[in-house]
C-alpha cells in the first residue's frame, strides 16, 4: 500500500529535473563536493577555471549541478549561471574564517539579485573535519540568514565533503523544499 | 478556496503575466494600437539591452509565438517589433534569431509547397529573413554564429519561396556602422557580446556547447587583457582605414573639379565618414592619454582631416585656387611605425607561447618591421582593404559578397569603378599593400612572400629613411624618431648565428637606461653578451652595440627565423618603448 502510494508520488514528482547551482569562494570545495556526489571519490582538482555540470540523481530528482568555479576574476560571470536555477548551494570553507566576510559578501550579492529571489539556499559549512573549522551554528549565525532572508527558504549544514558528511542532507533538503512549490 | 472573496491584497486586474519584459511585449502587440507603435517597440529594445541576461531569449520566444497567432494583426505587429529588436539590441538578439529553434518556429505556418499567393505575414516573414540573410549575416563580425539564417533561407529558396526584392535603403540601417569607436566602447560591445553567447551555450546544455562555454569563459574571466589588447587593435586598424579613406579623398580631390564632386557619391562619402569620425578623435585621445605616439599620431591625422573637409568645401564652392594650396600630406604611409609599435605589444604578451625564452637583455634584432607589419596584419590587412573597398563598392551599388570571395586585389580595383585611380588606391595604403599581397593566394607563393613584401615596402616607404639589403649581413631593423637598430648577421657554423645588433641615435637627446631585449623560438637557445653601454649618445654611430649568440638555428630550416625585440629607454625622463618581430635574412 505504502509502496503503491510511493509509487504514484513517484509518477507526480518522479521525473523532477532541476538545475541547481554551487557558488562559493575559490576553495571552499565545491568540485570535491560534486564528483564525492556523483562519483562518490575523491578527485583532487586543480582550481576551476571555467565549470562542472554533472546531473546527481537522489532519490527520484534529478540534479543538474553547475559548479563554478569561485575565484575572483571568474565570480563576475556567475550571473550567466542564474537564469531557471531552482536551488543555490553555497560553499563555505568553514575553517578560512580570514575570508569568511568575503564569502558574506558574495554570497548577498548572489542572492540578492532579481533572477535569484526565487532560488532555495542551502549553505554548505564545508571542511568540517578540520579542527578549527567554524560550526555550522557559527556560520549560520555569522551570515545572520535570519535576519536578512525573509522570503527565501534557507538552511546551512555541516559537511565534510572527503568522507561525505552533510552531503546527502543537503541534498534531501533541497528535493524536500523544493517539492512543495 | 475558490469563489469570489476579499483578500488583503488590493483589487486589481490580474496582470497579463509576470515578467515586465512579456507584458511590454504584450503592450506593443496589443489588437487595440492602429498600427505598430515604435515607442512602444523602443521601449522592448531598451528594456533588452539594459537587462541583458536572458531577456532577449524570453523576448524572442514570445515575439515568435506572436508571430504564429491566428490574428494576423497581432503576427505584423510582433513582426515589427522583431525588426526594432534586431536593428536596435545588437549580438543578443542577432544570436537568438539565429537558433534553429527560433527559425523552425518562424516559418511554422509556412506550407510544404509555396502557396499562390503569400499571406501579408508570410511575406514579411520573407523579407525579414532576407534582410538578415543581407545585413548581419554578411557583415556583422560574429557572422560565423548566425548560419542558421543562411541555411532556412537556403531551405525556403528551395523549397520555391521567392524572397521579396530588399532596398537598399532598408540593408543601409543594419549596416555596420563605419564609425569610428574608442576602444572601450569596443570592448564593451565584446563584453555584451560574449556574455549574450555564454548565456546561450549554457541554456542550450548540449555537451559540445558546454565545452564550448568552458572555453569562452575562461576567454572571458582569464584572459581580459586579450580584450583589451583587442580593442586597441581594432582601433588602430579603423585608424589606419580612415587615414587610407583620408588620402583617396585627398587624391581624388586633386582630380576632380567642381562639378564632379557634385556628382561623385564615393567623395560624398569619404567626406561623411571623415567628418564622422572626427568627434571620436577627442573621445580616443582621453582614453589612450598614455599612449604618446598614438596621440602624436591622431593629432596630425586630425589636421589632415581639418584641411581635407576645408579643402572639400572650398572645392565645392569652386574655389579651386584656395583649394588647391592646401595639400595635407599623406597619412597612410607615415603611421607605419606606429601601427608596429601597437600591434607589437600585442605579440610580445603571447610572446611567451609562440616564441618561447624572452631574455631581458641586448641582442640583435632585425631589419625592418615590414615582417612585424606583414605578419600581424597578414590577414586583418586584407579584411581592411577589402572592407574598405567594400563599403565603396556599396555606393555605387555593386553587390559586396561577391567583392569579399574574390581575392584579387587588381580586380578590387577595378570593381571600384575607380579606374584611374587603382595605383593610388594602393600607394596609399602602402605598408598594407604588402602584406595584402602577400595574403593574396594567386600572386605569391607564400615562402616568397617575405622578400616581395619587403621590396614593395622598400619602394614604398623609402621616404622614411629605411633601406633593406637582404644579402648584406647588415640589415636594419627598425628606425624611428629616435633610434636607429641594425643587425649584423653572421652564420659562425651550422647551427649557430651571431648577431651583432647596433644602435644609433637618431634625435638630439641622449637616450638613457637603454635595455635592449629580444626573444627567439622555444626550440633555440640565445646567449647574450652585455651591451657595452646604457646611455645611447646623440650623434654617434651604432653607440651601442651588442652581441648575442643563436643556437640551435639550423642552416638547413626552411622557415625564416624569426626574433620578436623590444627596446626601452628613457628620453629626457620618459620612458618609451619600441618593439616588433623581424625575420632575420637567411645566412
Amino acid at each position: 500500500m505504502g509502496n503503491a502510494f510511493s509509487r504514484a508520488l513517484g509518477k507526480l514528482f518522479g521525473s523532477r529535473e532541476m538545475k541547481i547551482l554551487m557558488l562559493g569562494l575559490d576553495n571552499a570545495g565545491k568540485t570535491t563536493i560534486l564528483y564525492k556526489l556523483k562519483l562518490n571519490k575523491i578527485k583532487t582538482s586543480t582550481p576551476t577555471v571555467g565549470f562542472n555540470v554533472e546531473t546527481v540523481a537522489y532519490k527520484n530528482v534529478k540534479f543538474n549541478m553547475w559548479d563554478v568555479g569561485g575565484q575572483e576574476r571568474l565570480r563576475p560571470l556567475w550571473r550567466h549561471y542564474f537564469p531557471a536555477t531552482t536551488a543555490l548551494m553555497f560553499v563555505i570553507d568553514s575553517n578560512d574564517r580570514q575570508r569568511m566576510t568575503e564569502a558574506k559578501e558574495e554570497l548577498y550579492s548572489v542572492i540578492s539579485e532579481k533572477e535569484m529571489e526565487k532560488v532555495v539556499l542551502l549553505v554548505w559549512a564545508n571542511k568540517q573535519d578540520l579542527k578549527g573549522a567554524m560550526k555550522p551554528q557559527e556560520v549560520s549565525d555569522f551570515l545572520q540568514l535570519d535576519k536578512n532572508l525573509k522570503n527565501q527558504l534557507w538552511c546551512v549544514i555541516g559537511s565534510n565533503a572527503l568522507t561525505g558528511q552533510g552531503l546527502v542532507e543537503g541534498l534531501s533538503w533541497v528535493s524536500n523544499n523544493t517539492a512543495k512549490r | 478556496m475558490s469563489g469570489i472573496y476579499l483578500t488583503d491584497r488590493p483589487v486589481r486586474r490580474p496582470q497579463g503575466s509576470g515578467s515586465p519584459l512579456i507584458r511590454k511585449i504584450q503592450r506593443s502587440c496589443r489588437m487595440s494600437l492602429p498600427e505598430p507603435d515604435l515607442a512602444l517597440n523602443l521601449d522592448v529594445a531598451d528594456y533588452i539591452n539594459e537587462k541583458q541576461g536572458g531577456t532577449a531569449y524570453d523576448a524572442t520566444r514570445a515575439i515568435v509565438k506572436l508571430i504564429n497567432n491566428r490574428d494576423s494583426h497581432t503576427a505584423v505587429f510582433a513582426l515589427s517589433l522583431l525588426d526594432v529588436l534586431v536593428k536596435n539590441c545588437g549580438y543578443p538578439v542577432h544570436l537568438q534569431i539565429s537558433r534553429k529553434e527560433f527559425l523552425n518556429e518562424l516559418v511554422r505556418r509556412f506550407p510544404e509547397h509555396p502557396p499562390l499567393r503569400y499571406s501579408r505575414v508570410q511575406r514579411l516573414v520573407l523579407t525579414a529573413i532576407e534582410e538578415w540573410y543581407q545585413t548581419i549575416c554578411k557583415h556583422a563580425p560574429y557572422k560565423d554564429d548566425l548560419n542558421y539564417i543562411r541555411d532556412m533561407r537556403r531551405l525556403l529558396k528551395y523549397k520555391g519561396y521567392i524572397f521579396p526584392k530588399i532596398h537598399s535603403e532598408d540593408l543601409a540601417v543594419m549596416r555596420p556602422t563605419d564609425q569610428l569607436k574608442t576602444a572601450s566602447e569596443i570592448q564593451k560591445e565584446q563584453e555584451i557580446a560574449q556574455a549574450a553567447k555564454l548565456e546561450e551555450l549554457i541554456r542550450s546544455g548540449r555537451p559540445e556547447d558546454l565545452r564550448e562555454a568552458n572555453k569562452l569563459m575562461k576567454i572571458m574571466a582569464g584572459f581580459k587583457e586579450d580584450n583589451v589588447v583587442h580593442a586597441k587593435q581594432t582601433v588602430n586598424a579603423e585608424l589606419n582605414k580612415l587615414k587610407r579613406k583620408a588620402d583617396l579623398l585627398n587624391e581624388m580631390l586633386n582630380m576632380s573639379n567642381e562639378s564632379e564632386i557634385a556628382e561623385n557619391g564615393t567623395i560624398e562619402e569619404l567626406y561623411a565618414a571623415l567628418k564622422g569620425a572626427q568627434p571620436k578623435f577627442q573621445k580616443i585621445i582621453e582614453e589612450e592619454h598614455d599612449d604618446d605616439t598614438l596621440i602624436q599620431d591622431l593629432l596630425k591625422f586630425n589636421d589632415t582631416v581639418n584641411q581635407l573637409l576645408n579643402k572639400y568645401s572650398l572645392l565645392k564652392i569652386g574655389n579651386t585656387t584656395a583649394a588647391n594650396e592646401i595639400n595635407p600630406e599623406v597619412m597612410a604611409a607615415t603611421p607605419e611605425s606606429n601601427v608596429g609599435a601597437l600591434s607589437n605589444e600585442i605579440n610580445l604578451i603571447d610572446f611567451g607561447d609562440d616564441m618561447g625564452a624572452t631574455s631581458p637583455s641586448p641582442t640583435p634584432n632585425a631589419p625592418d618591421l615590414a615582417a612585424a607589419t606583414a605578419n600581424q596584419n597578414n590577414i586583418d590587412p586584407m579584411m581592411d582593404l577589402l572592407g574598405d573597398l567594400n563599403d565603396l563598392s556599396l555606393s555605387n551599388g555593386n553587390g559586396s559578397g561577391d567583392l569579399l570571395g574574390n581575392n584579387e586585389p587588381l580586380e578590387l580595383g577595378g570593381g571600384i569603378s575607380l579606374d584611374s585611380n587603382t595605383d593610388d588606391i594602393f600607394s596609399a595604403t602602402s605598408n598594407k599593400t604588402a602584406s595584402n599581397v602577400s595574403a593574396a593566394p594567386a600572386n605569391t607563393a607564400t615562402t616568397g612572400t617575405q622578400d616581395g613584401s619587403f621590396d614593395l615596402l622598400g619602394d614604398l616607404t623609402s621616404s622614411t629613411g629605411r633601406t633593406s639589403t637582404q644579402t648584406a649581413t647588415k640589415v636594419l631593423v627598425n628606425t624611428s624618431a629616435n633610434l636607429k637598430i641594425e643587425f649584423e648577421v653572421t652564420r659562425e657554423n651550422d647551427s649557430t648565428i651571431k648577431v651583432k645588433a647596433c644602435f644609433t641615435n637618431l634625435g638630439s637627446v641622449p637616450l638613457q637606461e637603454f635595455t635592449f631585449s629580444v626573444a627567439v623560438p622555444k626550440s633555440m637557445q640565445l646567449r647574450l653578451q652585455p651591451q657595452s653601454d646604457n646611455i645611447l649618445q646623440t650623434g654617434v654611430s651604432e653607440g651601442i652595440t651588442q652581441d648575442a649568440w643563436i643556437e640551435n638555428a639550423l642552416s638547413s630550416s626552411e622557415k625564416p627565423l624569426r626574433v620578436k625585440w623590444k627596446v626601452s629607454y628613457k628620453m629626457n625622463g620618459n620612458p618609451a618603448d619600441e618593439m616588433a618581430i623581424f625575420t632575420l635574412p637567411n645566412v
